[in-house]
């Protein structure tokens, strides 16, 4: 059998459990609208579970089909009890919110699952059936790709079926539209919610399970599991079953000939697919405009000045970091330098968040860039510190303008995607290019002699960092800030009255990637090298973190959230094995406690006092 | 058969009702009337529950519903049909009524789909067609014949004859006249004084959030001076 159809049918088998887990994700979100992170959790819980299950049955056909059945009903259940326990208390909130709460499951999840099944990667014996092969055309096929290949069209009529044809999904199609009609119809909207959860988690759970005997199950695949599935969710269309079906064979295929074709590039072909296709197609291949289901909240709070309080505060706060170099020694000092970069990092996020209303998964690639701009100015072209610092901005700046023009065209979540996708290039092009020393970054980047002395430079960095962050809130409360909220909460009328919503959504995102590029070239010099996991992922879901964890609908919330979080995070890091867990149940407990976040919450208390 | 007792609704800080008071018989259609803003529509909100009333009392059939979940009041018998429509869009004919229904529970004959059409005629020819794509009348019937799928004692109609052509006004007359006939009681909210004195037996006038009169239709019907009065129409 020759190559490419070996390849073609491993494609085809992937997308298969690809196509799964995308559909699960799709159903929660059309209805819940809920942008479920945890789903790849559910994943590779299903992998798991199938393999501990496996692994304890007689390896015959039947009780292997029995045995993916029981580990998907079980991943359904666990879904549920999700649900139940923290997401259903938390509709009302901010949908950012519910976001953040999925991310602290997912860290849950990772040390749970390490804590069972253990740091090694498990993989299932093959018994004989299940390395079969069958004779087509004088051609021997894998029977289990086979297999693979046509179950996801099966289910995919199968709940095409469950949709249109029965009072359950009539009742699901219609929460996506007007919950509140739907109540005051009498339908109880908790068990539908529930049901619709635990269905989605089953089709991940099943996706893992089946996915089981070609791989195996292990604690990385979460991560990688829930980006291939949101590409494929909005490349497909959010809430389009065809279309998530579509798009997981087009990125099932990309991925193996990709890997034969074009080596080095895959990682970032996938991404450069989903930016093709959402700029021409904002909605997705099958998708539709999204209109906000009634009866979901999706006023924003409105934001307003710092109260005497909050900024008699704030000053003091200011003044006791000013006198910091006298009370702490270097170790607390280089801590605190990194406090401030995230701080400027989570405000420069939260000014195109918050008041520009569009969401990033990507912000990492203008810290990235902006780091990357300082370190090879000063290593390769031996600039002094402030020129690196000012060209890191100025770079980033200039390519978030670049970017801008694409994304500030979309909204949402296929917005929030494409800033992903755009961070997934950025990374891509830094770690597979020579300039920027590929996996090995950038050493040796170190602040100028009269800077070295680690009080002035984080006197330095405070300057930069406070400054930076007290210009973005001047910003926000200029006309330019009120003009972009007005385009943010209704770009219609903002355009009757003389605005440019484009135009103002486009100066934010050039904004906040600036001043995220200042974060990254402080932070260059801070750490003294650059590697390309400042661009990564979990770099961009830090910054989400802070921004949420503080509250989007407030000015002091990227500034407490962050210092809250790297505070955590700092201590927690020290203190246990174990600090994804207490990480996500304490991110978990205090969106629980806190629904509008920290620094939210406490601003409604003052108020409140006041009033 | 509906008892609302000093019901008061806040949106915030606003202080939409401020002492609501009507009581509808079993049987019986009931008009609030009330120029724009005077919170009819939020009166029937509290109602069914997707305004949580922060005082009063809603005692439906006996049991004080107030504060209870939308679906639960539902369920006790309450059918509510908005100002808006609110008809799934999405969804067809057929299957808008089918999210809409419920057991009958109260002795009331059932409503069947072939008893809707019955009662609105123009919807059984659109019985496959998306409810998005019907005319404004005719996604009010659908409303209303959805609401009434869940077989309810009693139903709340928000403005069913607002922006409707005369012609589909008069059918909608002659529908709720039907569901009285029925046995079902009707509250409506209406700013139409017309069209309320063609379909009800008692109206409550509501003015900034407050009852100020209540009393037969006929009385207000006859009665220019009190008109006058109380909706200054």
């Amino acid at each position: 059998m020759d190559a490419f159809l070996i390849q073609l049918l491993t494609g085809l088998a992937g997308a298969s459990s690809l196509f799964l887990v995308a559909a699960g994700l799709t159903v929660i979100f059309g209805v819940t609208r809920v942008v479920n992170f945890s789903h790849g959790s559910l994943f590779m819980l299903g992998a798991f579970i199938a393999w501990s299950v496996l692994t304890r049955l007689p390896r015959e056909p039947g009780w292997h089909v029995a045995g993916v059945l029981i580990a998907a009903l079980a991943t359904a259940g666990i879904g549920a009890l999700l649900e139940m326990g923290l997401l259903r208390r938390i509709y009302r909130a901010p949908e950012l919110l519910q976001l953040l709460a999925t991310f602290g499951v997912v860290l849950m999840v990772q040390d749970l699952a390490l804590l069972i099944w253990g740091p090694n990667d498990l993989s299932l014996p093959r018994p004989p059936w299940l390395r079969g092969f069958v004779r087509i055309a004088e051609q021997q096929f894998p029977l289990y790709d086979l297999i693979l290949i046509g179950i996801a069209p099966l289910m995919l009529v199968a709940l095409w079926l469950l949709f249109t044809h029965t009072r359950w999904g009539t009742l699901v199609r219609a929460a996506t539209q007007d919950r509140d009609m739907l109540a005051a119809l009498g339908v109880d909207q908790r068990l539908l919610f529930t049901s619709v959860f635990a269905l989605g988690a089953g089709l991940a759970g099943l996706g893992g399970a089946l996915a089981l005997p070609d791989g195996s199950a292990n604690l990385q695949m979460d991560m990688s599991v829930i980006t291939d599935a949101f590409v494929v969710v909005v490349v497909g269309g959010m809430g389009s079953l065809p279309g998530a079906y579509l798009a997981a064979l087009l990125i099932a295929l990309l991925q193996t000939f990709g890997i034969v074709l074009l080596p080095k590039a895959t990682l970032v072909l996938m991404f450069v697919v989903m930016a093709s296709v959402l700029v021409v197609r904002p909605h997705g291949l099958l998708g539709r405009a999204q209109v906000p289901t009634r009866g979901e909240a999706h006023a924003y709070a409105l934001i307003r000045p710092a109260t005497p309080a909050l900024r008699t505060l704030g000053a003091a706060a200011l003044a006791l970091a000013l006198a910091a170099p006298l009370l702490v020694g270097p170790f607390w000092l280089s801590v605190l330098t990194e406090a401030l970069i995230a701080m400027l990092f989570a405000a420069s996020l939260h000014a195109m968040m918050g008041p520009g209303g569009m969401i990033s998964f990507g912000h990492a690639a203008w810290f990235g860039i902006g780091a990357y701009a300082a370190a090879l100015a000063a290593r390769g072209l031996a600039v002094p510190m402030p020129v690196g610092l000012l060209l890191g901005p100025l770079l980033a700046g200039v390519v978030a303008l670049a970017f801008g023009w694409f994304v500030v065209r979309l909204s949402g979540i296929y917005l929030a995607m494409l800033t992903l996708a755009f961070a997934q290039i950025v990374w891509a092009v830094v770690f597979q290019s020579d300039i920027t020393g590929g996996d090995n970054g950038v050493l040796g980047v170190w602040p100028d002699a009269w800077a070295r002395d680690p009080r002035v430079f984080y006197l330095v960095a405070l300057v930069l960092c406070v400054g930076g962050t007290l210009a973005l809130r001047r910003v926000l409360f200029s006309p330019f800030g009120y003009a972009l909220r007005a385009a943010r909460d209704a770009p219609e009328r903002a355009e009757a009255i003389g605005l440019f919503p484009t135009g103002l959504r486009m100066a934010a995102f050039c904004l906040a990637g600036t001043a995220a590029g200042l974060a990254g070239a402080v932070g260059a010099y801070s750490k003294g090298s650059v590697f390309p996991s400042t661009i990564s992922i979990g770099r961009s879901v830090d910054a989400l973190l802070m921004v949420l964890l503080g509250g989007v609908q407030t000015m002091a919330g990227p500034v407490v959230g962050a210092l809250a979080y790297t505070g955590l995070y700092d201590v927690l890091i020290r203190a246990t094995d174990l600090w994804r867990l207490v990480l996500g149940a304490a991110i978990v407990a205090l969106v629980l406690a806190f629904p509008q976040g920290i620094a939210g919450a406490a601003s409604r208390v003052v108020r409140d006092d006041a009033a | 058969m509906l008892e609302v007792i000093d019901l008061h609704s806040r949106y915030g800080r606003a202080h939409i009702l401020q002492g609501v008071f009507f009581a509808a018989a079993a049987g019986e259609v009931l008009v609030l009337l009330g120029r724009n803003g005077a919170g009819k529509s939020t009166t029937l909100k509290s109602i069914i529950g997707l305004v949580r009333p922060s005082a009063g009392r809603v005692v439906f059939d006996g049991v004080d519903v107030a504060g209870w979940e939308p679906y639960r009041i539902a369920r006790a018998g309450l059918g509510y049909v908005p100002e808006d429509r609110r008809i799934f869009s999405d969804l067809t004919v057929a299957e808008n009524l089918l999210v809409g229904r419920q057991k009958a529970r109260f002795g009331l004959a059932p409503w069947t789909e072939a008893r809707l059409f019955a009662l609105f005629p123009n919807l059984a020819d659109l019985y496959r067609r998306p409810a998005g794509q019907m005319s404004g009348g005719e996604q009010q019937m659908l409303t209303i014949a959805r609401t009434l799928m869940g077989n309810p004692r009693c139903i709340l109609l928000d403005e069913p004859s607002e922006g409707l052509a005369p012609v589909i006004a008069e059918q909608m007359a002659h529908a709720i006249l039907a569901l009285k006939a029925e046995g079902v009681t009707v509250v409506l909210a209406e700013q139409n004084l017309h069209f309320a004195a063609r379909v009800a037996d008692r109206a409550a006038v509501i003015e900034t959030g407050r009852t100020i009169w209540s009393g037969a239709m006929a009385a207000l019907r006859e009665d220019a001076a009190l008109r006058a009065a109380h909706l200054h129409l």
